[in-house]
């Protein structure tokens, strides 16, 4: 598989949902296969919350396999030696894209704080600048999970002739009361950090790291299921020799304990904040009125939905709620709801049913 | 059965199977169509056949497509296989105009052939053992007509079928006791 990374720069400003813009801005992009000729075999992969643009492979720097490895390589459900995979960090956050981290031409230090809120809207208005760079008019199809998902769905109703299929899998057309309380807890944490100092935290050399780990070891909980959690810890106790810390008893302890400590060495917390507000706004149907059929009527696009029933994060409730839009709306559109182990993370993982229709979904030109 | 379904109509298929009913009505009558099915095997084989599926279970109710505006709802030889068939009807004809059901007849003197010899009835057309049946609720023409008799829905056509889904004259004549299976059109 062909690997290519890049760090890309937008000189043209892009003016935002919240009415700030932003004077030209970098996007760090990784690419899996070879574009043909016909510029035809082009696929966008979005990244959920937390993703980066590492989608596929081996880095070699970081020792990480990309988040949608088991999906997204040759031979695969998407196979790169038929497409042309474009996948890359999302605007805001913080694995190279501009982002809070980022320096602020106007005062030479980091955003921080003063980094613009932004949305799925604005997300995929620099995806089709990308798109523009990248010479593709059209994207054989956008797919991603999660809040990757909310940004395929975007894509068909923002710009309904520049992609040809959409995979919209483990989201939602707007996240629940529920979703958002869950956030806000998240960024409470992290804003009561005493490192915090109202996110302008790294001009100060410091990193609210200890809101970030707990943040995400909430966030963790609620993005695998209950019987996963049960299956693969139980009520095991750690080795004592194993423990991170002398308090602990039970393995899923010590597991959350060691994922929460490693998201917050790798994660911006201002990234954190943007991100959780981003899939908090997201509601395409806001500019109808509140109405999810007339916001998707103008869709061209096949959509493929799916959902996992082990997911009560993003329930397949939502999933079908779209489904049943877009029949009202008359689209092309399939719904399948997988059986998934893994809770709403299920859908980074290989399985028979999900891969399988997936890959005749995109496979298909009828 | 394909003249019944006008061009462009919008229709769903429920028990869909791999979808090749709803294919050659996109074909030749330019139908928007949805198909409804549970089986991963069979979903899998819509979306090759590049049709628009729901995974779905029909014994879970139908209410979902209420109000989509479905010109005609199909059930292939599904009926039988549901746990609540009479509530099924009556949801189709709130999903569709009209409904277009297929019915395995139970009253066909092959499968009484079987009960007089005492064994459940098995026949070329329906060879399952009485333990492997999806088949959950049996009925015959008669019972059939009789429940949309009771039930208010308009029987507008219908066909009766003999082996291999020819028309034959015993069918048509005593269809009760010949027909193999009958198509019906049905509107409220």
């Amino acid at each position: 598989m062909k690997v290519r990374s890049e760090k890309i720069t937008f000189d043209e400003t892009l003016s935002l949902q919240c009415g700030k813009s932003l004077p030209g801005f970098e996007l760090m992009v990784e690419t899996y296969g070879e574009l043909n000729a016909q510029k035809n075999n082009a696929i966008l992969v979005c990244h959920a919350f937390s993703g980066s643009h590492h989608a596929a492979g081996l880095d070699e720097g970081s020792g990480k396999t990309g988040w949608w490895d088991q999906m997204i390589g040759a031979g695969k459900t998407v196979d790169t030696d038929k497409y042309f995979v474009v996948s890359l960090n999302n605007l805001g956050g913080c694995h190279g894209s501009s982002g809070p981290a980022s320096i602020n031409a106007e005062t030479n230090d980091p955003y921080g704080a003063l980094f613009p809120e932004v949305t799925v809207l604005d997300w995929v208005k620099s995806q089709k600048l990308l798109a523009e760079k990248l010479g593709i008019d059209c994207w054989e199809m956008v797919a991603g999970g999660s809040l990757g998902g909310m940004q395929a769905l975007q894509w068909a109703i923002t710009y309904p002739e520049a992609i040809k299929k959409a995979g919209v899998i483990a989201a939602s057309a707007k996240i629940t009361t529920q979703n958002i309380a869950l956030n806000e807890v998240a960024r409470e944490i992290i804003r009561k950090d005493e490192n915090f100092h109202d996110g302008n935290y790294l001009v100060q050399n410091t990193s609210p790291k200890q809101g970030l780990k707990e943040a995400r070891m909430l966030g963790h909980i609620t993005y695998l299921s209950e019987s996963s959690m049960g299956k693969r810890f139980g009520r095991n106790l750690q080795e004592p020799e194993t423990k991170v810390d002398s308090s602990i008893n039970y393995e899923v302890e010590n597991y959350l304990q060691y994922k929460g400590e490693q998201f917050a060495d790798s994660f911006d917390a201002n990234s954190y904040i943007l991100m959780t507000k981003a899939m908090d706004s997201f509601d395409p149907a806001e500019t109808c009125g509140g109405d999810l059929v007339e916001s998707l009527k103008g869709i061209q696009a096949k959509l493929l939905i799916t959902s996992f029933d082990s997911d009560w994060l993003f329930p397949k409730e939502h999933g079908l709620e779209i489904q049943v839009a877009a029949m009202k709306a008359g689209l092309k559109s399939s719904y399948l709801e997988c059986a998934g182990e893994h809770g709403h993370d299920s859908f980074l993982f290989h399985q028979e049913h999900y891969a399988r229709s997936f890959k005749n979904f995109l496979e298909n030109n009828e | 059965m394909l003249d019944w379904v006008k061009p462009n109509a919008k229709v769903i298929d429920l028990g869909c199977g791999d979808g090749s009913l709803l294919k050659e009505l996109v074909l030749k009558k330019q139908v928007i169509g949805y198909g409804i099915e549970n089986d991963p095997e069979e979903i899998n084989a819509c979306i090759i056949n590049g049709i628009s599926v729901i995974q779905q279970d029909i014994d879970a109710g139908l209410e979902n497509y209420f109000g989509m505006g479905f010109d005609v709802a199909v059930m292939a030889s599904s009926i039988q296989c549901l746990k609540r068939p009479r509530f099924a009807l009556r949801n189709i004809l709130k999903i569709a105009a009209e409904g277009v059901i297929t019915l395995p007849n139970f009253g066909n003197w092959e499968l009484r052939m079987g009960l007089l010899k005492g064994r459940m009835p098995s026949s070329a057309e329906l060879p399952a053992k009485w333990y492997d049946t999806t088949n959950l609720h049996l009925c015959t023409i008669a019972d059939f007509e009789e429940l949309c008799d009771e039930e208010g829905f308009i029987i507008k056509k219908k066909v009766y079928l003999g082996k291999g889904g020819r028309s034959s004259w015993l069918a048509r004549s005593w269809p009760n006791l010949f027909a193999v299976e009958a198509v019906y059109l049905l509107g409220n």
